[in-house]
């Protein structure tokens, strides 16, 4: 008994300094003093610190199955308060939300804000924005590491025809920075190395040209196009682009870099969308062709904070993005440059956007075709590939993961 | 929220401990420049004002503060070849210069490295300064230049000399007495000049090869004096994440290598007490070493993602400053290396310095010396800050590194066997 005693007294998580004098047994006042009310019981006995497994494991499952019970009790007795109140007639008591991760992110003050003028001259600035500004044509050159695997050209080709105006070349024995030479020299914009381990891809580096920065990503969850049910098959038109939720200073950086691979062509054509979805830090990859049935328009004021913001539309020169979804206009109110954020994602198609001002919904069945993965970022190296001289902007290490509620791509602002 | 007890709670809550009252610049890619100022004993820093307009072809490459008592000057080197020279407590721009020597290069094809503006010079005069320029190709040129508010400036005397004609410098340090100017560079071995006779006085040599027989070719890429009296010691810090400390009068090896890390060092800065340093690398790990044994004391954890570009000690303060490629500036306390705040910036940043004449304490300005000579002092009473000497020291001795930010790309390192 005296052992879990000064098994909590070490604890000193309430700073319980009065239950230092009571030496070795238990005290029954150990609520005193302090703001939080838990049944003595708990208090008392923690399952955690009972040194036998077997009995640890009982009173643990114990303790499960009351919390269990109680909380069946609490559903219970508010569905019979909702009944009630609904049988008078009256409100019934509203519903306490759930906590989710999402709703207690921790605020992530590099958010980017839309009247932020810095960040606009800061992308005009950057490496991407000759591409973006329509200036030069991205041209992508993708290889592989070394070692080639079973999967790996599957999903080259399949890549290959994602990305337009991409080429493939066979690895070889080249050294990386040789590569980068002399895709330099060739004129391509970017550089993109699938990297495989275990016979399977499972890392995916992008270097933007001529001096990008390097981007390594983790690549999880690879479906290939002939695994996806129904899938469709991509015609070779541009494709329009979707990038969600990369609202902080990063996942912005990272945003544009991954629409440097893709041509800026504001009149969609074709109805071929890739998206890169980002949420807490895995960034999706999805690839469909839709087809419009109707479309209803509601009136919504712009609300939230936008990833690519209308005002920028505003502004005399195109400086962001915007390559982003049409839904279902006639060519007549087409606009030039549209805006659109994805409100809500769903399996069958996307539901609703927000175009300019207005909310718009409609029906959209589509067809996945395609590659579906999952991207997460590494590391974000400035300049180009150097893993010994090269330095980094953005490293993930474990002293950042101090809360569950932090991420850095992103940061719900609806 | 309360927490079950025994339960984790589910928000780590840190609370920074405040800052002590600072008063710091930064400069970044888009040639802005920022001040950050806390105030208070456990104040918070923030961003009070920014300078500039965001240019990226005005892009900061290196600067330099003098923060003496009267007239302090704070210069700074843009990457087209522009130095200006602006005033530390508004902004204002005393002079701008077009500091390439042959107008014929192409401005970007040699962008400046290094700058420094000399303390020593100015006590005599306030109308002109002194500023030691470097270019990546190894040109480092003396200039005096005169600080008036009119117009254009006058470079009175020109001295310049090539500092390494092969190899690109990147590094540089001038030391305390500001007699000696070491540089040193990709391919360039550290050697240390006699600023009067702008003569080589030393060479360091590499290192033996390691028993593997690897050798790593001469890159470095931070150095700094080890203390402000002495110029014979210094440490380098190398793009091969190695920590050399050379004494000129012991030998042209280095006297002490030590290795941190894995990515390149990219600053390095003393303590005052000169047996400590700073080491700040690529990927973001900020660290202490004793120099006397070589020993790790700490490395400073607080989140830092990007590459550190540049560390600034506080002359009195106990505080050091870091900033770099993830645009924070986080201002660290020096004993407990504990993160005391960080302050996002939006940019990449280049440069930190601190400007060591910094209180907050309301004092009616009569009570300084200098009224006769700013006026302009007196009606800061919107700029709360008053300028009252710190410390008695009259050169108050700054610590900064300026790295050379260039948007070219580095030179491949050569390969290893």
């Amino acid at each position: 008994m005296g052992g879990k005693r000064k098994g909590r007294e070490s604890k000193g998580l309430e700073g319980e300094e009065d239950n230092m004098a009571d030496g070795g047994y238990r005290s029954s006042n150990s609520n005193s003093g302090h703001g939080n009310v838990d049944s003595n019981a708990k208090r008392q006995l923690l399952p955690s610190m009972i040194k036998n497994k077997e009995k640890r494991s009982a009173v643990h499952a114990k303790l499960k199955h009351q919390k269990k019970l109680e909380k069946r009790k609490k559903i219970k007795a508010r569905d019979a308060a909702e009944k009630r109140a609904l049988e008078l007639g009256e409100e019934p008591p509203s519903r306490k939300i759930p906590r989710t991760i999402e709703n207690t992110r921790e605020l992530d003050e590099t958010i980017c804000k839309p009247d932020d003028d810095e960040l606009f001259a800061g992308n005009d600035a950057d490496e991407f924005s000759s591409i973006l500004k329509q200036e030069q044509t991205p041209k992508v050159l993708i290889t592989t590491c070394r070692f080639n695997s079973t999967r790996g050209p599957a999903f080259i080709t399949e890549l290959l025809s994602v990305i337009p105006n991409a080429h493939y070349y066979k690895r070889g024995t080249f050294d990386l920075k040789k590569i980068v030479e002399y895709a330099k020299k060739r004129d391509f914009t970017s550089l993109i190395v699938v990297h495989t381990n275990r016979r399977e891809p499972d890392g995916l580096i992008i270097i933007g040209l001529p001096d990008g920065p390097t981007a390594h990503f983790k690549l999880s969850r690879l479906v290939l196009r002939k695994d996806i049910k129904n899938h469709g098959n991509p015609t070779s038109h541009e494709p329009e682009l979707v990038l969600n939720n990369f609202t902080t200073r990063l996942g912005h950086r990272i945003a544009r870099l991954l629409q440097s691979l893709f041509r800026v062509e504001p009149n969609f054509r074709g109805r071929r969308v890739v998206t890169f979805h980002n949420q807490r830090d895995f960034i999706f990859f999805r690839h469909h062709r839709y087809i419009f049935e109707t479309k209803e328009v509601k009136q919504a004021d712009l609300e939230g904070e936008v990833a690519k913001v209308s005002k920028a539309e505003k502004k005399s020169q195109e400086k962001t993005i915007v390559r982003l979804q049409q839904f279902g206009f006639p060519p007549a109110t087409r606009p030039k440059y549209g805006i659109v954020e994805v409100l809500m994602w769903q399996k069958d198609g996307l539901q609703s956007a927000l175009i300019g001002q207005e909310k718009h919904q409609f029906q959209m069945p589509n067809k996945e075709c395609g590659p579906r993965f999952t991207l997460k970022l590494i590391s974000l190296q400035h300049g180009t590939f150097d893993s010994k001289g090269g330095e980094y902007e953005w490293v993930h290490k474990p002293e950042m993961d101090t809360s569950r509620r932090r991420f850095f791509f992103e940061r719900r602002g609806l | 929220e309360k927490n079950k007890a025994g339960t984790m709670p589910r928000t780590i809550a840190v609370e920074s401990p405040g800052c002590p009252p600072i008063r710091a610049f930064t400069f970044d890619v888009l040639g802005l420049v920022k001040v950050i100022e806390s105030r208070g004993k456990q104040g918070t820093p923030k961003v009070v004002d920014r300078w500039g307009e965001p240019d990226s072809s005005k892009c900061i490459v290196a600067a330099s503060i003098d923060d003496c008592k009267f007239h302090p000057l704070l210069a700074v080197a843009r990457k087209g070849g522009q130095i200006e020279l602006l005033n530390p407590l508004n902004g204002d721009l005393h002079v701008a210069i077009n500091a390439v020597d042959n107008p014929a290069m192409e401005p970007q094809e040699h962008p400046f490295v290094g700058l420094h503006l000399f303390k020593k010079l100015r006590m005599d005069s306030c109308r002109s300064c002194t500023l030691l320029t470097c270019t990546g190709k190894g040109q480092a040129s003396i200039r005096t230049v005169e600080v008036s508010p009119a117009d254009s400036a006058s470079l009175a005397s020109h001295k310049s000399w090539i500092v390494s004609a092969a190899g690109d410098i990147s590094c540089y340090k001038v030391d305390g007495s500001e007699n000696y100017a070491l540089f040193g560079g990709k391919g360039v071995e550290v050697n240390i000049w006699d600023l009067d006779q702008c003569s080589k006085i030393w060479t360091a040599k590499p290192p033996p090869k390691n028993s593997l027989g690897i050798f790593s070719p001469t890159w470095f890429t931070s150095v700094t004096f080890l203390s402000k009296d002495d110029h014979r010691k210094f440490v380098a810090g190398t793009n091969n994440h190695q920590v050399r400390l050379y004494d000129i009068s012991a030998q042209r090896r280095p006297v002490m290598s030590l290795d941190f890390r894995e990515t390149p060092i990219k600053a390095v800065a003393e303590d005052e007490d000169g047996n400590t340093i700073y080491v700040g690398n690529g990927s973001g790990d900020l660290a202490s070493f004793d120099i006397r044994t070589g020993k790790l004391l700490g490395c400073f954890i607080g989140k830092c993602s990007g590459s550190i570009r540049s560390i600034a000690r506080h002359p009195e303060l106990p505080v050091l400053a870091s900033c770099g490629l993830d645009s924070y500036l986080r201002i660290w306390d020096v004993k407990s290396r504990q993160l005391l705040s960080a302050v996002f910036l939006k940019q990449h940043l280049t440069a930190t310095v601190f400007d060591s004449n910094f209180t907050d304490e309301v004092n009616p300005p009569s009570n300084e010396e200098q009224d006769a000579i700013e006026i302009q002092r007196d009606e800061e009473a919107m700029v709360p800050v008053k300028r009252k000497k710190a410390s008695k020291d009259s050169e108050g001795h700054k610590k900064q590194k300026a790295k050379k930010k260039s948007k070219k790309i580095k030179g491949h390192v050569a390969e290893e066997p």
